[in-house]
Parts: structure tokens; C-alpha cells; sequence
């Protein structure tokens, strides 16, 4: 009896427990979320609370209006688009390759990718910088799509590579004997049986393009040709400069879209980074 | 045509585009990373730049003041801090996330995971405005409700250090609270039930069950964020070392201090020697992970 009624209030604190814990953790994402429905006078006063005072859309309205969002909302799409498609078309044949054929050089370029793998994208930025810019690529989308799927190429590949190595080759040689092709036992055997890899080296792509600033900023100058991270950039709010409660309502807005997609696909987040991460 | 040489043929064709991109977005930048690095290209030496051999490394690993071997040490540093501190917390908070009674397990567990779903770099401007702004920053609305001094958080070396890890850990702690949780999840049930037989408390459990069977699982996660965790670039970048915006926090990491040397002092040269020490150490330590993987199997 006593045993019973110590656990229950060892797991009513448990719970009390949690409770404090996930909101102290949600505390940056709610202060936001408050402030972007709030209107510019009440942050003045020093009393706070998480519940919005005069409540009001006029910064969602800004932010969607007044703003370039629009656009840079489309840029971000045609870039996230094309930069998955090409990191998935380039990498599929080639991950089929070194997970299926054997061939010389094979071992070694493999390991080569794995080093390769822990240069830090960042650090060739100024290279990459000097060498795209007489070739006229600075500040063009092409440019920045080149730099993006060259930078998740390897992971891309050795994501992909893993996963089709866990597909048992019978499979495939039963369509063989039937007379299917190359390209046949890809598309229709190979491919639809590693979906979960394809989508998991897709959304990575996808929210690493989504999320990248630090290229956009230094490669593209005009407003108009922002993605959002880089123009989200451009609007925070500074100790001197900006809004606060406009900057919380484009953050808000532009979280959104990666929210979504992250809990619908989280299945897919943690199993192709703790499965697919980089292993030799 | 016989049917090997076919095959080889696609092989290449097929492989082809991937290791021309990789060659040449990857490969070769680095390559010429490497070659700048032997230059004193600056912004006025931007095209008659001359070779001046391994000075730019003295300058970087011999010349104390010069800022590489601080930023090292400091990225150690965060790296150890930031490291134990994750792996001990996420421990803790997964063990308790299992513990069996806990019926609204999952809701924390979502709720847990925001921070790791949202865009990092939202989460960390954020911050930044939201908390440690020092007019409309929470931390300060809570500091003249006290009636304290209110503080600029991010402007000296040690408060600039200590709000960083807040956020990392704050970014990185999902993932890590997840790999655990999934490791405990596969443990036998029955280990636990012939401990508690036996009389053993929480932390011989701990000892002699949980650990070693959650390590091998959760081991090549824990490696592949020991390696990012020295790579975090953005926390520190947007924090305190923002073009424009700088805080006046000396705290650099190896990787920031790169990017301060090619784009805000321009010194092209220097900066790419930096990258190279960089990546050396990186691929010496990641050579190594990988020896011990292929010895281990």
C-alpha cells in the first residue's frame, strides 16, 4: 500500500517534472510566437507575459507584404527543387555503382569520400568564392545550386551507397534473368525498394538548402535574389536596428514549412541519421 | 561486344557525373585552398600575389598572438564542455523518459524535439533577440523585475562561452535524448528484473546493465557529434561574431576565426592556411575513427 502511494508521487513529480522541463525548452519558440502577435508598443513595458496583450496580424501582414518574403520564398523553392533533383539523380546511378560493381579504385575512392567527408564546406568558401567568379557564377542561382549539391554530394552518395548495400542482390538477378536492363532493375526493382533512403537523402538536402545561410549571404547581393535564410538574415532585428516583433513573425513564418515536414517525415529523420550516418 | 567491357562502361558512365561534381566542387577548391595558403593574397594583392612558401603556417602555429592557438584551445574546450555535458544530461533525461510508468512519454518526447525540428538558424537569431538582447531580451526583463543591472550577455569572452553552450546544448540535445532513448528501448526487460532479484540500486543498474549495452549502439552517433560539435559554426558566427553586429566577445572558434580572416580582415592567405591545419587535424582524427572501426570488425 505505502509502496504503491510513494511511487505515485514519485511519478506525479516525474510528470510535474517533464512538464517544467518542456516548456523551459519551448520558452525561445513561445516568447516569439507571442511577440509576433503582439503590437510594437506593448514590448516597451517591462511587464512580460506569454500571452500576447494586444493581440493584432499586422506584423504577419508586414512580414507577408510589406516584405520581400514572396519572393525569396520562391527562390528557396526553385533551389531546394532543383538542387534534391540533381543530388538525387546524380548520386543514385553512381551509389548503385559502388554498392553493386566491383571495380578498381573502388575501395579507395570510398575511403577518400569518408575523408572527405570531414572538410568543413565552409572552409573552401573563399575558393570557391575565387573560382566560380570569373566563370561569371557569383551571385546566379546556377552558382549557388552547384555549391549546394556539391557540398551534400558525399553524403548524398554515401547515404544511398548504404542503404542499397542492405538489399539483398537475389532480387535483382531473378529480373536479370528475365532480361531486364540495367536501367530496368534500377528504376523498378532497386529504387522503389530503397524509398526510405531516397527520402531521407532528400529532406537532409532539402532542409540543408532550406537552412543555409551563410552561402546565400555571401553569394548573392539584391534583395530580390535572397533565399529566405539569407533574407531572414537580413531582417533580425540588431541591439540598434530592426523589429523585433516583425523579425518573430518571419521567423515564425518561415519555421513553418520545416516543421511540418519534419514530424511528417520523422520517422525518416532519425532512422537515416543514426543508420545512414557515415560508416566505413 | 563481350559483356564485362560492357559493364565497365556504364559503371563509369554512371559514376561519372557524381565524381565530376565531387572533383570538382570539392576536390579541387580544396586543392586550391591549399594553393592560396602558400600566397599572401590579400584584398590588395588580389591579382599579383606571389608565393611566399609556409610563412602563412609559421604565422598561424609560432606567433602566439595571432589568434589560431587561443581559438584552438577554445574549440577544444567547447568541444570537451559541450560533449560531457550533452552526454550527461541526455543520459539522465532518457533514463528517465523510461522509466515505466510514464504514460505521456510521448508528448514529451515531441515536445522535446522542437528544438531539433526547427531551422537552426531561426532558433539561434531568435536567441539572440529573444533572450540575450540586452533592451527587450528575456534574460534582462527578468533581471530589472529584480531589480539587478541588466548585462550585456554576449559582449565578454566567458558570458559570450557560457550562452553559446546554452544554445548548443539547447540545439543538440533532441538528437542526442533520441539516440539514447533508442538504445535503452532495445534493452532486454528481463536484465532489469533479475538486478532488482538481486538487490542492486539505481547506479550499480546503471553500471552494469545500461552503459555497456547502450554504448556500442550509441557510439557512432556520439563520434559523429563529437566531430560536429568542433565544426559548430553557426551558434558562435551568429551569436557573437555577426559582420555589423559584433557583440565585442573575443570567444572564437578555429572555424570563425577562418571566416573572420577571408571575409572581414581579407586575409586570404592566412585564412587558408588555417583551413588546411583544420582539415588536417579533422582528417587525422576521422583517420583514426576509421581505423579503429575496420580493426573492431
Amino acid at each position: 500500500m505505502s509502496k504503491k502511494c510513494k511511487e505515485r508521487i514519485g511519478l506525479t513529480f516525474l510528470n510535474v517534472f517533464f512538464l517544467a522541463l518542456c516548456f523551459a525548452t519551448l520558452i525561445p519558440i513561445l516568447y516569439a510566437l507571442s511577440v509576433s502577435f503582439s503590437g510594437q508598443n506593448s514590448l516597451l513595458s517591462s511587464d512580460f507575459s506569454f500571452i500576447p496583450k494586444d493581440f493584432t496580424f499586422e506584423n504577419y501582414k508586414r512580414v507577408i507584404f510589406g516584405e520581400d518574403i514572396l519572393v525569396w520564398f520562391k527562390n528557396t523553392v526553385l533551389l531546394a527543387a532543383v538542387t534534391v533533383t540533381l543530388s538525387l539523380a546524380v548520386a543514385v546511378p553512381a551509389a548503385y555503382c559502388f554498392s553493386r560493381r566491383r571495380f578498381r579504385g573502388r575501395k579507395t575512392i570510398l575511403k577518400c569520400l569518408v575523408l572527405l567527408n570531414s572538410f568543413p564546406a565552409l572552409l573552401s568558401m573563399f575558393a570557391i568564392y575565387r573560382l566560380l567568379r570569373p566563370v561569371g557564377l557569383v551571385n546566379t542561382g546556377v552558382g549557388l545550386i552547384l555549391v549546394y549539391t556539391g557540398t551534400m554530394a558525399v553524403f548524398s552518395l554515401w547515404n544511398t551507397k548504404g542503404y542499397f548495400d542492405t538489399i539483398p542482390m537475389e532480387i535483382e538477378e531473378a529480373a536479370r534473368m528475365d532480361g531486364a536492363s540495367d536501367l530496368q532493375v534500377v528504376l523498378r526493382i532497386v529504387l522503389p525498394l530503397a524509398k526510405p533512403s531516397i527520402i531521407t537523402t532528400a529532406l537532409q538536402v532539402l532542409i540543408y538548402v532550406w537552412n543555409e545561410y551563410i552561402y546565400a549571404t555571401t553569394f548573392m547581393t539584391g534583395e530580390e535574389k535572397y533565399t529566405l535564410a539569407a533574407g531572414l538574415n537580413s531582417l533580425q532585428a540588431t541591439e540598434m536596428t530592426g523589429s523585433w516583433p516583425v523579425f518573430a513573425a518571419a521567423s515564425i513564418t518561415v519555421s513553418v514549412p520545416v516543421l511540418i515536414i519534419f514530424f511528417l517525415c520523422q520517422k525518416y529523420m532519425t532512422s537515416g541519421l543514426t543508420a545512414g550516418g557515415v560508416k566505413g | 561486344m563481350n559483356k564485362r567491357r560492357k559493364e565497365r562502361l556504364t559503371t563509369c558512365a554512371w559514376s561519372a557525373p557524381s565524381m565530376i561534381l565531387i572533383s570538382l566542387m570539392v576536390v579541387f577548391p580544396i586543392l586550391y585552398t591549399f594553393y592560396i595558403s602558400l600566397t599572401n593574397m590579400n584584398v590588395y594583392h588580389w591579382f599579383d600575389f606571389s608565393v611566399i612558401g609556409l610563412k602563412n603556417y609559421g604565422r598561424a602555429l609560432f606567433t602566439f598572438d595571432s589568434g589560431f592557438l587561443s581559438a584552438l584551445l577554445a574549440t577544444v574546450l567547447w568541444t570537451v564542455v559541450n560533449m560531457v555535458l550533452q552526454l550527461v544530461i541526455a543520459f539522465v533525461l532518457a533514463s528517465l523518459l523510461n522509466i515505466r510508468k510514464l504514460r505521456l512519454r510521448r508528448l514529451y518526447k515531441t515536445l522535446l524535439m522542437f528544438p531539433w525540428a526547427m531551422p537552426g538558424y531561426v532558433s539561434i537569431l531568435l536567441w539572440k533577440t529573444g533572450i540575450f538582447n540586452s533592451q527587450f531580451g528575456l534574460l534582462n526583463q527578468w533581471m530589472e523585475k529584480l531589480g539587478q543591472q541588466t548585462v550585456h550577455w554576449l559582449s565578454s569572452d566567458l558570458s559570450a562561452f557560457l550562452c553559446c553552450t546554452v544554445v548548443n546544448l539547447w540545439l543538440a540535445l533532441p538528437f542526442m535524448i533520441m539516440i539514447m532513448d533508442g538504445a535503452m528501448q532495445s534493452i532486454d526487460r528481463s536484465y532489469y528484473e533479475s538486478a532488482l532479484l538481486d538487490g542492486a540500486n539505481w547506479f550499480q543498474r546503471t553500471r552494469a546493465i545500461t552503459l555497456p549495452a547502450i554504448s556500442p549502439i550509441i557510439g557512432p552517433a556520439v563520434i559523429i557529434t563529437v566531430f560536429t560539435t568542433f565544426k559548430q559554426f553557426d551558434v558562435v558566427y551568429l551569436l557573437t561574431q555577426q559582420a555589423g553586429a559584433k557583440t565585442g566577445s573575443g570567444f572564437h572558434k578555429v572555424l570563425t576565426y577562418a571566416y573572420e580572416n577571408a571575409f572581414i580582415t581579407n586575409n586570404y592567405g592566412y585564412s587558408s592556411a588555417i583551413s588546411i591545419l583544420i582539415f588536417l587535424l579533422l582528417l587525422i582524427f576521422s583517420a583514426r575513427y576509421q581505423m579503429k572501426e575496420e580493426a573492431g570488425r
